[in-house]
């Protein structure tokens, strides 16, 4: 764990977002509050519709929270306008969508060196970056074919790279699994959890999967847009294995996901 | 309700598409224009004129029709499909809340019928009016004023207007409508991703680039050199290698924007644009090619159109009303004719003007020299013109002459000062076409040093400017060189033997009360009844002429050129914004990453310059040579001089058209960005 006197890298109080108006008003966040240390690796989980998307949208800032504050590195996103939220957007987060979103007419090098295009940074500047993080990944024979040339998993691990190429003090992730078999699954939490460790990028992942979630340090589960659990794995005494097992127990009261099936007791 | 939301989707559909409800508005216009064409001002005065070129001309209307016909249902199929392509994932819920196929058809249908009624209520007297517009402009243009102008109205040209609108309407409906009923819902549900597209290795584009250049510069040389007009098999091989050249071209384009998005590095998302490019381009080279060829034939049917009008309606100063002439009488036997049939008071002039040839007393003596002339000539600085004119003036060995009391005639009328010569000098004589580009001023240079030449052994001084005023009002009296002599020399040196005409000019209060047309109309009804015994030429009757020529070359290929020209670019402005729309979840995938709407805009905006860009570069560049091949084969070898400055008129035309193409360019910029607004907020997915 980060010393106590370390300052957290995302702030997050009294967050709410409606949907809809008048009597058709949906609470989506209810007031949420938390903290994400530099560093962390932060699993949010809950059923469909309890506000984790929502949650992850707003901190990307692509909507607009209706009430609360956001701070990341003590910066209020509220307070940040057009060209300052597109450059936050870029270089102080990176984003892992479930079904990868890479562009289909690019190449892998093309997709992963695309956050510097948009940036306006030199590309020479992200080339070394992208060689450390394909041969981490193990993408680097996929670099020039186009995503339609690629499997599932290394799709997902192209964007992986695409969400670290400009150094993010952290990652959203957004489901990132839920297009992958399980081998590929595990392929890609387990390079996603060595680059957090590596890189010290605090990773922000909402998942159904409590498999995915099992390589999480922290989780936190959402109901009806409010958190209404905390697990903490005890690292290094708890094993990933016996974390799945109390994530599962969670899960199974949520009453949501597999986890309906299993009756841990 | 089913009305309701009826109206509802046809007005959404107006306001999210534009483009769609403006090219139906196009087409009822153009159709309109086309076939109200035998009312305009311009066609009921050539009627009278010169009704057997007029009739010809109205016979080919409906086969204008038809090809109009044919190129707008391809304009309003494309731009529907858009517009069904926009609307998928709607019909898709419709059907999943089990409205039937048959109801969700009727329904589209409505809505279609709606909208082309729409479309016929507001184009219909827009077009009327453009209609209008346009007879007035050109009489005025023309020169026949607008007195006796009367608003037309056609009932003919609309009910075949609103059949044919209506028609290639519900063709495109059906086809359309066909295509979508026949999907599964699951299909309309998603937004459907294209189908990859092969990709070929770089040297395959290459080995199409190269030879699509080559058989466009041939066809370009082929064109320019006047080969093509030669045999028609030569004309064949032109038109089969330019478009071969085209679509190779096009095709290779593919290579080259894959080539920009690896190695180019200039400005943000530039791999993101020319990707997105290439995408485009492979799918859709054949059709870009298509647009391009389109643009072309429209950039030429303008620029060759206008500029050959112009060559003939702004060739010589309107003077003269009317010319007679006859085989055996002279002008006072003429003049006598005239009187006695009443036709005398209608002109405020009528004088004669003598035309004829020095005549030698040897038959093969030297009848005119002037070797003064060729030596100041030839010590003029090099030039093209100087050569012409030194190879033209070397023939000049049996001049025309020209009496001088007809000649100030002329001059006093057009309100320039006569001539004054004595007995032993002389003003030289050229007609327009043997003065164009700079000729005249090197004559003049010439004239300075009052040169001396002799006729007939005699010698004569040339005095004052080279003169150009048309002599009579037909084109059969032109001289590339005649000499303008006292009355006294003329009747010396041409030994009696001279052509009489007899010109004449309305009276004014005549003009003033008719108008030009209708007194010119009057006066050759009463000339009906008169016995020909002479032959007489009007003013308007040899305009007539050149009128057509006009109308045919100017109306027709102006109307021409605007079709083809919104037909290109709205197939190439709706196959972008189809292609962006299939690309919305990569925009949603930019913006995620931090790209803003600004900057999505101007990423798409650089896409829209290309993409519109390329076809339209390439057409401009062909129309150079298209227009220079037009003006080679179409008009006489006797115009053929006054060429390059009708190639100046033809590139202000096409700069005009691409001011055009701007504003096409800018209202689908806008179309892009409304649409990339929409993308910018996430969709919820779960």
């Amino acid at each position: 764990m980060k010393p106590i006197s370390e300052k957290p890298i995302l702030e997050i109080e009294a967050l709410t977002k409606y949907y809809g108006k008048g009597a058709n008003r949906t609470m989506a966040l209810d007031g949420i509050t938390l903290q994400v240390m530099p560093g962390e690796f932060l699993g949010i989980m809950g059923s469909s519709g309890s506000g984790k998307s929502t949650l992850l949208n707003c901190i990307a800032t692509v909507i607009h929270p209706d009430g609360g504050r956001i701070t990341v590195e003590g910066i209020d996103l509220q307070k940040l306008r057009g060209g300052e939220l597109a450059g936050y957007r870029g270089t102080k987060i990176g984003y892992l969508f479930q079904n990868f979103e890479l562009l289909d007419n690019l190449t892998g090098r093309e997709n992963i060196l695309l956050p510097l295009s948009i940036h306006n940074i030199p590309e020479a500047e992200g080339e070394k970056r992208m060689g450390e993080l394909a041969a981490w990944l193990e993408i680097q024979d996929v670099l020039h074919k186009f995503p339609s040339q690629m499997s599932g998993g290394q799709k997902q691990r192209v964007a992986a790279a695409r969400a670290l190429v400009l150094k993010p003090g952290m990652v959203l992730a957004d489901e990132p699994t839920g297009a992958l078999d399980s081998k590929n699954a595990r392929l890609l939490m387990e390079k996603l959890a060595g680059l957090n460790r590596q890189e010290r990028a605090a990773v922000l992942m909402v998942t159904h999967d409590p498999n995915a979630a099992s390589y999480c340090r922290r989780i936190l589960f959402i109901r009806d847009g409010k958190i209404f659990h905390e697990l903490r794995r005890d690292v290094p005494e708890e094993t990933r294995k016996e974390f799945y097992g109390r994530i599962l127990k969670v899960t199974a009261q949520l009453g949501g996901g597999s986890a309906n099936v299993l009756t841990v007791g | 309700m089913f009305l309701r939301l009826v109206r509802r989707n046809s007005k959404r559909s107006r306001r999210e598409n534009g483009l769609f409800f403006a090219s139906l508005l196009v087409s009822i216009i153009a159709f309109y224009i086309i076939l109200s064409l035998s009312h305009q001002d311009v066609m009921l005065f050539l009627q009278k004129m010169e009704s057997n070129a007029v009739s010809r001309l109205m016979q080919m209307i409906p086969l204008f029709y038809g090809v109009t016909l044919f190129l707008l249902f391809f304009l309003i199929y494309y731009a529907g499909k858009f517009q069904m392509e926009r609307r998928r994932h709607e019909f898709g819920v419709y059907l999943m809340m089990g409205m039937r196929r048959s109801r969700v058809l009727a329904m589209l249908l409505a809505e279609d019928f709606h909208g082309s009624i729409l479309a016929l209520v507001i184009g219909l007297p827009v077009a009327v009016l453009l209609s209008e517009l346009v007879s007035l402009i050109t009489a005025r243009l023309v020169g026949l004023g607008i007195v006796g102008h009367r608003f037309t109205f056609s009932p003919g040209a609309v009910l075949w207007t609103v059949a044919g609108f209506l028609l290639i309407k519900f063709f495109a409906f059906f086809l359309l409508s066909v295509r979508i009923a026949g999907q599964e819902i699951g299909a309309l549900l998603t937004q459907g991703a294209e189908r990859e597209c092969r990709r070929y290795p770089a040297f395959v584009y290459t080995c199409a680039l190269i030879p699509g250049i080559f058989c466009l510069g041939m066809a370009y040389t082929m064109g320019i050199q006047g080969i093509s007009w030669e045999r028609p098999e030569s004309m064949g091989i032109t038109v089969t290698t330019g478009l071969l050249g085209m679509f190779l071209f096009f095709f290779g384009l593919r290579g080259v924007m894959g080539f920009l998005a690896r190695h180019g590095k200039i400005g943000r998302l530039q791999v993101f644009h020319f990707r997105q490019l290439q995408e485009i381009v492979i799918r859709r080279s054949g059709m870009l090619a298509v647009s391009c060829i389109l643009i072309l034939a429209a950039l030429c049917c303008f620029g060759a159109g206008v500029g050959i009008a112009g060559f003939y309606a702004g060739e010589e100063e309107h003077v003269l009303d009317y010319t007679f002439w006859g085989y055996e009488q002279g002008a006072d036997e003429m003049l006598e004719i005239l009187a006695e049939e009443g036709l005398e008071s209608c002109f405020s002039e009528l004088f004669e003007v003598k035309t004829g040839h020095i005549r030698s007393e040897e038959e093969n003596g030297e009848a005119y020299r002037m070797d003064a002339v060729m030596e100041a000539l030839e010590e003029l600085p090099e030039s093209e013109e100087k050569e012409i004119l030194l190879n033209n003036l070397s023939y000049a060995v049996y001049p025309g002459l020209i009496s001088l009391s007809g000649y100030n005639r002329i001059l006093k009328i057009a309100g320039s000062e006569p001539l004054a010569l004595q007995e032993d000098e002389a003003a030289v004589y050229m007609d327009h076409e043997s003065v164009v580009g700079g000729r005249e001023e090197l004559i003049d240079r010439v004239l300075e040093e009052e040169p001396q030449v002799w006729m007939d052994g005699n010698p004569v001084r040339l005095k004052g400017k080279v003169q150009t005023a048309s002599l009579i009002t037909d084109r059969a009296v032109r001289y590339s060189f005649a000499l303008i002599l006292p009355d006294a020399s003329f009747d010396y040196y041409t030994r009696g033997v001279y052509s009489s005409y007899l010109n004449g000019v309305l009276s004014r209060e005549i003009v003033e009360d008719k108008g030009l047309m209708q007194a010119v109309s009057e006066i050759n009804e009463r000339m009906e009844g008169v016995e020909r015994i002479w032959q007489s030429e009007s003013y308007l009757g040899n305009m007539g002429r050149k009128l057509f020529f006009m109308v045919a070359a100017s109306y027709i290929t102006m109307y021409l050129s605007l079709i083809f020209f919104v037909i290109a670019n709205t197939a190439i402005g709706v196959q972008f914004l189809m292609a962006q729309q299939k690309s919305a979840r990569r925009y949603r995938t930019l913006a995620y990453l931090g790209a803003g709407y600004e900057q999505l805009c101007h990423s798409a905006a650089k896409q829209i310059h290309w993409y519109f860009g390329i076809p339209v570069m390439v057409a401009v560049i062909s129309s150079f040579f298209g227009i220079r091949a037009l003006f080679t084969g179409l008009l006489p070898s006797r115009t053929q001089e006054g060429a390059g400055e009708m190639m100046w008129v033809s590139a202000a035309m096409i700069l005009l058209l691409l001011v055009i193409e701007w504003i096409y360019i800018t209202a689908v910029k806008r179309i892009s960005a409304r649409y990339l607004l929409t993308l910018m907020t996430p969709k919820r997915e779960e």
